[in-house]
């Protein structure tokens, strides 16, 4: 039996080994994956994704923005292009890449198919909406057309994905809406978010991470040269008119915006004994958890009551309609609540 | 009125517009009509003691299974009032029906297409406004239904009188007032229901009522063009609202005729949401297509204002019907337990000290009946089995193969398995009933979101103390799929009954035998313990890892409702539990266990080149084993014995006694067999090669191996995945094996 020392040293290096190897997402095997993907018909996709969108937005599209968003060299990129006039997808007309209606309708599918997966994401699962585009980046050419339908009727084909950007019909036609950027409002003004431009990627997270979802309603307080100062959800937010651009937004009229502007605290900060009448559920609860809250009984207008804190902490457990629900605190984080309306136990509601 | 006698294939197609209850759908839905005059359907929240008024109609009379293609329970039973024969099918509890997890839809679609002849709707009497949110979407689909007030000694307690018959007057349907614990009221229930289906009363249900909003005009108008499209159908209203919910299996319904009997008879299969090929109605379709667009134009705000809608009528009316005593409620028994069970300081110590008496009393009970089944099933029935197997004139082998090696793995399964199993659920759903596992869950959900995780598991886990497969099972009420995962692989980490026998014995041989006898009996307990906590840490661990590797993703929500503490039905849990464990491992035994019996009687007599199949295997697997600390004879057994831990011991001392050629011990080659006291198994294993390394290692490859086969069959019922279930037995035993790896060589190191 060899000492068992060089066991343990040879166990340990075989280990790290087999975790360069085999990491799920990070290991040697996945990237090679992630590699193979990256032939063919994958790039061929992006492509024609990427022409679709100058076009929608009415910019030249020239082998050299392909090729950067590609990511690859000028020589693959004239391969996949011309892979695309063969397949007569494209065509080249003084420098510019256009699309042709056959082409057209090939991005339509696959951009459905990333926003239909997007919506999935944010509706039926918990994951970060930081990561709802790189996914559906990889989920959308993996998509056949049947099973992007069956997606589509098993969501209650959704208007819009989670960004506001609209899902195109099975039938290749996209209902288009006028955009207008945050940058454009007058201080204020009141306004709800209606899109967040998931590219630059970077942009996106930034506009996470400052909390904007779609739905949030804001006012617009003051505006400087290289600064917007908002309030929406009882905070101030300061954003650079780079990050404003990439947020849609349609205008409220001026009555409607007062009474979802004014809760200033949510379910998450009631302490013992206080009970508060709930006003709204943030539209940042998505799909089946909003649902959920409210067959609970957790609907605007309904009185709750704090009953106890989880012993291990992250919950409380609320008095609602003569039964007791436990919640998480990110969960009751997103109902809001008048407080004004808070209310000691014992004293007047 | 409907007297089928046969289902609705035998009736000609006209006949289908007078019958009550659609039989052909309930054919589809598993519901056999063949007995019965009508069917009752039972809806409710959850927690309205809704099965005890099931049992409390049925008796005796039900029986359980799952519903169609899904994993959802189901029970059905049957009662008769006089000359009349009723069916009774429990719907899943759901809180309502407008949203699209599987409970709901089933319980949906089983009253929207089943047609029952009367919907039961049981009701929290101290909890109205939200079951009466679910009365009334029940009212909206069908207009034969009964309300049965349920738990009003409790609402009582609690200062609260309903006013039923104000009730029954703004519901329009008839209310029952009910103690189902104690059978008050449930006759009256029973009478009310028998005139409900025969029609002698007619209700008038409440519809949702028309308040200022925008949404009503586009309801009003689609409902319109539904009732145009379709003469004759009676839930105009409702099929608008769920078509501008977007609600997919309507429109379906809608355009192949099954809600409203346009072409009767045609084959969409029912509660999977798939289509046949069949011919669509254009009217239908044009319907369909409108609500399309109108939706469209509603956006996402109209299911929030339906739920409001829904809500604000439901607490006018709870509001009208409740009176509340003028003194207030009584001294609050419910805070002051919960003060003592989730306080801050003594919530913890009262969780351990339950479980801890659980375990004890299912330990110490299981103590004499099993050694009473084992000499009962072993001791007097195998001599006699070999007697008859010599009267028959069996050659050796068959009464060996048989006697020896089949039953005896079978008797020897059900004696250890059988007395712990059923003392340890009816405890579980003794305390399940009454309330304080949800509150486990409230107080543990903390530590296991840290870990990824659910805080359901909690209970998924603790049912995997008693016995693993029926923790996986158990994990159907956590919804989101990738913490349910996580909760089906870790769940072989919790030590189940069959595991603990073998922990005992080798806790007190390897472990109690370091220390003074005085010492000895609390030494292997506390290592028996650390053994099962050292499972709760890995399940935290491993949750840990697979929600940061490949199960990752953001926590769910949890939203759990907290029952009231409710006296649980004792002897009824008793019973009950008894009947289904005892059937269940009655089932197992002779599905898994007996096959592993054949196998390892045939390894020990089947002999190739002198030696026995099994002593081949055991000195090929001796040099892995013994690189783990363990050696080839426990391997060997834990492969032959995958069917059953159980049965672990009794094979690896016979393979001992075989491969270290130990006479005069044990009934001879490939016969299991098991010592009397703990000092004799010690001599064996000593003379076999063991050391107090082998002994703490088997704890630990007992603790982390892979699960035994009837939870690997349960895994892959319940995931369908064969991805997964590889994953869930592979992941623990190479677990094992890196922990045993790991402890023998440091082990060796000093």
């Amino acid at each position: 039996m060899p000492a068992p020392l060089i066991n343990l040293i040879v166990f340990l290096l075989g280990g790290a080994l087999a975790g360069i190897v085999f990491w799920p997402g990070r290991g040697l095997l996945s990237r090679s994956r992630r590699g193979r993907m990256l032939a063919s018909r994958v790039q061929l996709e992006d492509a024609l994704k990427h022409i679709y969108h100058h076009e929608a937005r009415e910019q030249t599209c020239t082998l050299s923005s392909l090729g950067g968003a590609l990511e690859t060299t000028a020589a693959r990129t004239i391969a996949v292009v011309t892979k695309l006039q063969h397949a007569g997808l494209a065509r080249v007309v003084d420098g510019r890449l256009v699309l042709t209606e056959e082409g057209t309708r090939y991005a339509l599918e696959v951009v459905r198919a990333h926003r239909l997966w997007e919506r999935y994401l944010a509706d039926e699962t918990g994951v970060d909406p930081q990561e709802w585009h790189a996914r559906a980046e990889r989920q959308e050419h993996a998509l056949t057309r049947a099973e992007a339908d069956a997606l589509s009727e098993r969501l209650g084909h959704p208007r819009f994905d989670p960004h506001g950007d609209p899902i195109p019909t099975a039938d290749g036609s996209v209902p288009v809406d006028p955009v207008v950027p945050l940058s454009a409002l007058e201080p204020g003004e009141r306004a709800v978010v209606t899109h967040l431009e998931d590219e630059p990627e970077i942009v996106y997270a930034q506009l996470v991470a400052l909390g904007f979802y779609l739905g949030m309603v804001l006012r617009l307080d003051a505006r400087a040269d290289q600064r917007l100062v908002c309030e929406a959800d009882g905070r101030k937010i300061v954003l650079a008119p780079l990050l404003a651009e990439n947020v849609s937004i349609q205008r409220l009229p001026a009555g409607e915006a007062d009474v979802m502007v004014s809760v200033e605290s949510s379910l998450a900060d009631l302490d013992a004994g206080e009970s508060a009448e709930i006003v709204r559920i943030s539209a940042a609860c998505r799909g089946l958890e909003r649902r959920r809250l409210m067959d609970l009984g957790l609907v605007p207008g309904t009185r709750v009551a704090f009953d106890q804190r989880g012993l291990s902490g992250g919950l409380s457990a609320y008095r609602v309609r003569g039964s007791i629900i436990a919640l998480r605190d990110e969960q009751a984080r997103l109902i809001g609540v008048a407080r004004s309306q808070r209310v000691k136990a014992g004293e007047q509601a | 009125m409907s007297d089928h006698e046969q289902p609705s294939s035998a009736c000609p197609p006209a006949a289908c517009a007078g019958c009550q209850h659609h039989a052909g759908n309930l054919v589809k839905l598993g519901v056999n009509m063949e007995r019965f005059d009508y069917v009752v359907a039972l809806a409710g929240n959850p927690n309205t003691g809704k099965s005890t008024v099931f049992n409390a109609i049925t008796g005796l009379r039900q029986h359980t299974g799952n519903w169609p293609g899904k994993t959802v329970a189901r029970a059905e039973g049957g009662f008769a009032l006089g000359e009349r024969r009723f069916k009774l099918v429990d719907l899943p509890g759901t809180y309502s029906l407008l949203s699209t997890t599987v409970d709901e839809e089933i319980a949906r679609n089983f009253i929207l297409f089943a047609r029952p002849d009367v919907t039961v709707v049981v009701v929290d009497a101290g909890n109205l406004e939200r079951n009466l949110n679910l009365a009334l979407q029940v009212l909206e689909i069908t207009d034969r239904a009964v309300v049965c007030l349920n738990l009003i000694d409790e609402a009582r307690r609690h200062g609260r009188t309903i006013d039923h018959r104000r009730l029954a007057r703004d519901l329009g349907v008839p209310v029952v007032p009910t103690v189902a614990r104690t059978r008050e009221g449930i006759d009256e229930l029973l009478t009310t229901i028998e005139q409900v289906a025969t029609g002698e009363t007619v209700c008038k249900p409440r519809r949702l009522g028309k308040g200022a909003r925008k949404v009503e005009q586009t309801i009003e108008s689609l409902a319109l063009d539904v009732e145009q499209a379709f003469a004759g159908v009676s839930n105009a209203r409702w099929i608008a609202i769920r078509l501008l919910d977007g609600d997919a299996r309507i429109e379906a319904a809608l355009e192949t005729g099954e809600l409203t009997d346009v072409a009767p008879g045609i084959a969409a299969a029912v509660g999977d949401g798939t289509l046949a090929a069949v011919a669509v109605n254009p009217a239908a379709r044009a319907v369909v297509e409108r609500a399309r667009s109108l939706r469209w134009d509603l956006g996402h705000g109209f299911h929030d204002e339906l739920t409001e809608a829904l809500y604000t009528e439901a607490a006018s009316i709870a509001d009208r019907a409740t009176i509340l005593d003028a003194e207030g409620p009584d001294f609050d028994l419910d805070r002051a337990i919960d003060r003592l069970v989730t306080g801050k300081w003594t919530g913890f110590p009262v969780m351990i000290a339950l479980l801890t008496v659980v375990f004890w009393l299912t330990i110490a009970g299981a103590n004499v009946p099993s050694g009473l089944l084992a000499q009962l099933l072993i001791d007097k029935t195998q001599p006699l089995l070999h007697q008859f197997g010599a009267w028959a004139h069996f050659p050796g082998w068959l009464s060996g193969f048989l006697f020896d090696g089949v039953y005896l793995a079978t008797a020897w399964v059900i004696s250890v398995m059988l007395p712990p199993m059923a003392i340890f659920f009816p405890l579980f759903t003794l305390l399940e009933d009454a309330g304080y596992l949800a509150r486990v869950s409230f107080n543990l959900d903390g530590l296991f979101k840290r870990a990824g995780a659910h805080g359901k598991q909690a209970l998924t886990m603790s049912m995997g103390f008693g016995c693993n497969a029926a923790g996986v099972v158990a994990t159907r009420i956590i919804d989101s799929p990738r913490e349910r995962l996580i909760a089906i692989i870790t769940n072989n980490f919790a030590l189940c009954n069959g595991r603990w026998p073998t922990q005992i014995l080798i806790g007190t041989i390897f472990i109690g035998g370091l220390v003074p006898a005085h010492l000895a009996g609390f030494v292997s307990a506390g290592a028996v313990v650390s053994v099962a906590l050292l499972g709760v840490v890995f399940t935290f661990a491993v949750s840990w890892l697979l929600s940061r590797t490949v199960l990752k993703g953001e926590p769910s929500s949890f939203s759990l409702e907290i029952p009231p503490y409710r006296p649980p039905r004792f002897w009824r849990t008793l019973y009950t539990s008894l009947i289904d464990r005892t059937l269940y491992v009655l089932w197992r035994a002779i599905v898994f266990a007996a096959p592993a019996g054949a196998v390892i009687w045939l390894s020990g007599n089947i002999h190739i080149g002198g030696s026995s199949v099994a002593e081949h295997m055991v000195s090929g697997l001796d040099p892995f084993g013994l690189l783990l600390g363990l050696n080839g004879v426990i391997l060997l057994a834990y492969i032959v014995a995958i069917p059953a831990n159980e049965i672990i011991i009794p094979t690896i001392l016979m393979f001992t006694v075989m491969t270290a050629g130990v006479a005069g011990v044990g009934p001879g080659a490939g016969v299991m067999f098991e010592l009397d006291s703990a000092s004799d198994v010690s001599r064996l294993l000593t003379a076999g090669g063991w050391t107090t390394l082998t002994g703490i290692n088997l704890m630990l490859f007992s603790l982390l191996h892979n699960p035994c086969s009837t939870t690997i069959y349960t895994i892959w019922k319940e995931t369908r995945s064969a991805r997964w279930t590889v994953v869930a037995s592979v992941l623990p035993l190479l677990l094992g094996f890196v922990v045993c790896f790991v402890v023998s060589q440091v082990w060796r190191l000093f």
